[in-house]
């Protein structure tokens, strides 16, 4: 396993005798339908530190802290701010007792400036002058170190810029605890570094930050207090400093022991099932690539290097120059002119319900998406078929809820995906594409798809594009690593200072 | 009391119906009131309404008589639909598919109905379908939009049918009225018994039924409704999107152009431009309430003609302008699709924080 990539600073700070919690939450229970989301959760949250709240997809993280934010209202237990008793009927009024959230996808104006977002919506004349607009921002910026150019366009900036200017429109309306949904599901490792150390600054100022993650690492290296949820209930609380290993914490967030190491044994090399050749245009320069059956090849990199140009040219959404993309051996139009529902090549987007299956279809059809040449006798489906093998997959691959007429937004991210999964194993691939296979998924899921993809090399190859460094890691055998459209190098990862080197290089650093 | 808006966590089990029965019972509210500011007896005028429309054998006749082209319209609308293709065409494939017909009754007016009726029908679903088909090559090579080419090509499709009947085709025995010369009997669909519902009724049964089971148990229709997800889960999919866009407009029109065939051969027997009275936009209507279902369709297309036999009635009994009609088929749709914002919303009254 990869070392910690982040860096706890040496701050012990255990909490003062008596200490006052700014947010108590007592009792509180949600409830959706015969769903209990959170289930009698009891919580508090002190000022000047950052508690971390662990758990798997489904665990009831976001409902609590939507609950916190003025999102949903409790069906029962209590919430005290400053020790008074609240009760809020919008986020308004839980960013007037000094509460805000950064969700997961930024709200922001994307023509507008950093300043003229931090302001909008904020009480104040009708004119505003930009050059003290700008100057009041750049001054909240300085004050927690947050490093962003207060009159750029958002729509110029980072993933990692714009989360900052979350953070500023937080910080512009004084508050005082401030949530964060899955902060670094959208960073690069450099941009949650950077992310971290504007936290510690924050909570040195006095701020109170709660941090939702279903990262182990990053939690044990960023919180001072981490809370584990599980089906709806706190788990327990613990001193991320006493922790021993990974392991532990992954066992008592999902209650059984779970493996963050998958073991992988090479498998004998067959034939290139990929080969791209000296391939420029669509935004890619000059990349060569070879996938073989038996092997795992990860695509790293920043988000918007060319790695969903790689992924379009090759799985045949975009056209790509002639005689540079070789699938099985065969030029990329005469393959995808010929190619045959099974033994061939499947895809595993990421957009896993925009694009990889048909959002208000049940799985039977949702099966069929890929599949129906399978399913089909002369012009007619054989629907009846294509039930019984859902069924099959279900238990297989233990699909919940294991109904063959859910819908597939009904669906929770991980059980999605390994419904993806389970019909494009199906088709008995010698050619897999997986793009970020296990975003967003719990540490169950993750290792689940881990193991079919391990498995899976018996009969393909593999070309996984991830953003996940510890997954390249993990799954591939070579690493190659993209900056600006190129391929920057190609590591195997049977090299110890492979880890170590895949940074710079994805930095565009050449040593 | 302060109502406040809150999303279901469960779907409304019966919520489709209520909100269909609410909105029917608003809009001939709205009606009522229509009626009072026109200065009559309003409860008299859905009296009148009601005997138009089901009161007796010849209005109920009569509503299923306008319920046949209405149907074969919506469901050609439908397919479309399905496919998010929003072919506002069918009344133009409607009159191409009565031009079809009638220029194989004219051609061959000897022939017995046997060998006549296959002609007329096969022609009526080409040229339907062929008037379809250019919005389709538009929409793909161009990427006209096709609301807006179907509409377009809707008034052309009627100054075709007008310029046919009130030149080339014209009877010379009319005294000049623009009509064709009568369908020889060969050409026209008999009435069932001695209704004057024909055997128009059937067909529409069998492709009704026989679309049914295309959309549901076929691999073409699988990949149709695949489709309707946009197209790029299509090209993931590997379904030859431009294709099947081409193959359900051709579709679209061919249904629209059997409706046009039917109702000038058993209604008019012969091509005159009063064939053209908006069923092409009705069917609009018709798909929407319906949600793009084939039975639903029969039961909405069933409705609104009824409502149109209906207003009939009403315009004769208390003479209230044609308008009327149109007006209470508007609201109708309007208030279902508003409606449907209860299928995900509740509105439930808001605690007041003083009782504490």
């Amino acid at each position: 396993m990869s070392e910690l990539r982040y860096v706890r600073p040496a701050r012990v700070r255990p909490l003062p005798e008596g200490a006052v919690p700014v947010v108590r939450l007592k009792e509180v229970t949600k409830r959706f339908g015969k769903v209990v989301a959170n289930n009698a959760i009891t919580l508090d949250i002190h000022s000047g530190r950052i508690k971390a709240l662990l758990g798997e997809n489904g665990a009831g993280k976001s409902t609590l802290m939507s609950m916190l934010a003025g999102r949903y209202k409790p069906d029962s237990g209590t919430m005290e701010v400053d020790g008074r008793p609240v009760r809020f009927e919008s986020s308004k009024d839980a960013i007037a007792a000094g509460i805000g959230m950064v969700y997961q996808n930024f709200m922001l104006v994307d023509s507008m400036t950093v300043a003229e977002n931090v302001l909008l919506g904020q009480e104040g004349g009708f004119f505003i002058n930009p050059g003290e607009m700008e100057a009041r921002v750049d001054a909240l910026a300085t004050e927690y170190g947050l490093a962003v150019d207060v009159s750029a366009r958002i729509s110029d900036l980072s993933m990692g810029e714009r989360q900052l200017v979350e953070i500023l429109k937080l910080l512009y309306r004084k508050s005082r605890i401030l949530i964060f949904d899955e902060p670094t599901a959208v960073l690069t490792p450099e941009e949650t570094n950077r992310l971290f150390e504007a936290l510690w600054r924050m909570t040195e100022q006095g701020k109170s930050v709660i941090f939702i993650s279903h990262k182990l690492e990053e939690v044990i290296a960023l919180a001072d207090e981490i809370a584990i949820l599980r089906r709806g209930r706190i788990e327990g609380e613990l001193d991320p400093t006493a922790i021993e290993s990974k392991a532990e914490l992954a066992s008592r967030m999902v209650g059984k022991e779970v493996l963050l190491e998958v073991d992988r044994q090479p498998v004998e090399v067959g034939e290139p099932v990929l080969e791209i050749k000296g391939m420029t245009g669509l935004g890619l320069t000059d990349v060569n690539l070879e996938v073989r059956q038996g092997e795992i090849v990860a695509v790293v990199g920043v988000a918007g290097n060319g790695q969903k140009e790689l992924v379009e040219a090759v799985t045949g959404l975009v056209k790509p120059p002639v005689d540079t993309v070789f699938i099985m051996g065969q030029p990329w139009r005469k393959f995808f002119a010929e190619s045959t529902w099974n033994r061939s090549m499947c895809y595993i987007p990421e957009d896993r319900l925009g694009l990889a299956t048909m959002r208000n279809q049940n799985l039977v059809d949702n099966l069929l998406l890929t599949t129906r040449k399978g399913f089909a006798r002369g012009m007619w489906l054989d629907k009846r078929r294509a039930e019984r093998d859902t069924e099959e997959l279900i238990r297989k691959y233990d699909i919940r809820p294991g109904r063959i007429h859910a819908l597939a937004w009904q669906l929770s991210g991980g059980n999605l995906q390994k419904a993806v999964l389970a019909r494009e194993l199906y088709r008995q691939p010698r050619f897999i594409v997986a793009e970020q296979p296990t975003q967003g998924l719990d540490v169950s899921a993750t290792e689940e798809v881990w193991r079919r993809l391990l498995d899976a090399r018996a009969m393909a190859g593999v070309l996984l594009v991830t953003g996940d460094l510890g997954e390249a890691l993990q799954l591939a055998d070579r690493i190659a690593v993209m900056y600006r459209g190129r391929i920057l190098g190609m590591l195997p990862t049977s090299e110890a200072e492979t880890a170590s080197r895949i940074g710079p290089l994805m930095a565009g650093v050449l040593d | 009391m302060a109502l406040k808006i809150r999303k279901r966590d469960e779907p409304w089990k019966w919520g489709a119906l209520v909100i269909f029965l609410g909105a029917l019972l608003f809009s001939l509210g709205v009606s009522c009131l229509l009626l009072a500011g026109q200065g009559k007896d309003a409860l008299h005028g859905m009296f009148i309404l009601w005997e138009g429309s089901f009161g007796n054998l010849w209005a109920l006749e009569g509503a299923l008589l306008k319920a046949i082209p209405l149907f074969l319209c919506s469901l050609g609308v439908a397919v479309a639909f399905r496919m998010q293709i929003w072919n506002i065409g069918a009344e133009g494939q409607f009159a191409l598919g009565a031009i079809g017909a009638t220029w194989m009754a004219l051609s061959f007016p000897g022939l017995p109905w046997y060998g006549l009726m296959p002609l007329m029908f096969a022609m009526a679903f080409l040229l339907g379908g062929a008037w379809a088909f250019i919005p389709a090559v538009l929409k793909l090579k161009l990427r006209v939009n096709e609301i807006i080419s179907t509409l377009m090509l809707n008034y052309i499709a009627i100054l075709l049918l007008d310029y046919l009947v009130f030149g080339v085709w014209k009877d010379p025995t009319s005294f000049g009225f623009p009509m064709t010369p009568e369908f020889t009997s060969g050409a026209v669909i008999a009435g069932i018994g001695s209704s004057r519902v024909h055997w128009g009724l059937l067909f529409c049964a069998v492709v009704g039924v026989g679309l049914w089971a295309f959309m549901r148990f076929t691999r073409l229709g699988f990949e149709l409704k695949a489709s309707g997800e946009g197209a790029r889960v299509a090209r993931y999919a590997k379904i030859r999107y431009g294709l099947l866009t081409m193959f359900v407009m051709g579709l679209s029109g061919g249904f629209a152009g059997w409706a046009g065939c039917i109702e000038t051969s058993a209604v008019l027997n012969r091509l005159q431009p009063s064939l053209m009275v908006g069923y092409g936009y009705t069917a609009i209507v018709v798909a929407w309430l319906a949600r793009l279902e084939p039975l639903n369709i029969a039961f909405g297309a069933f409705l609104l003609a009824a409502l149109r036999v209906g207003v009939e009635n009403l315009q004769l009994e208390l003479q209230i302008p044609a308008a009327f009609g149109v007006i209470m088929e508007g609201m109708i749709l309007l208030t279902v699709l508003a409606g449907q914002f209860f299928l995900t919303y509740r509105i439930e009254r808001a605690p007041r924080e003083g009782g504490e």
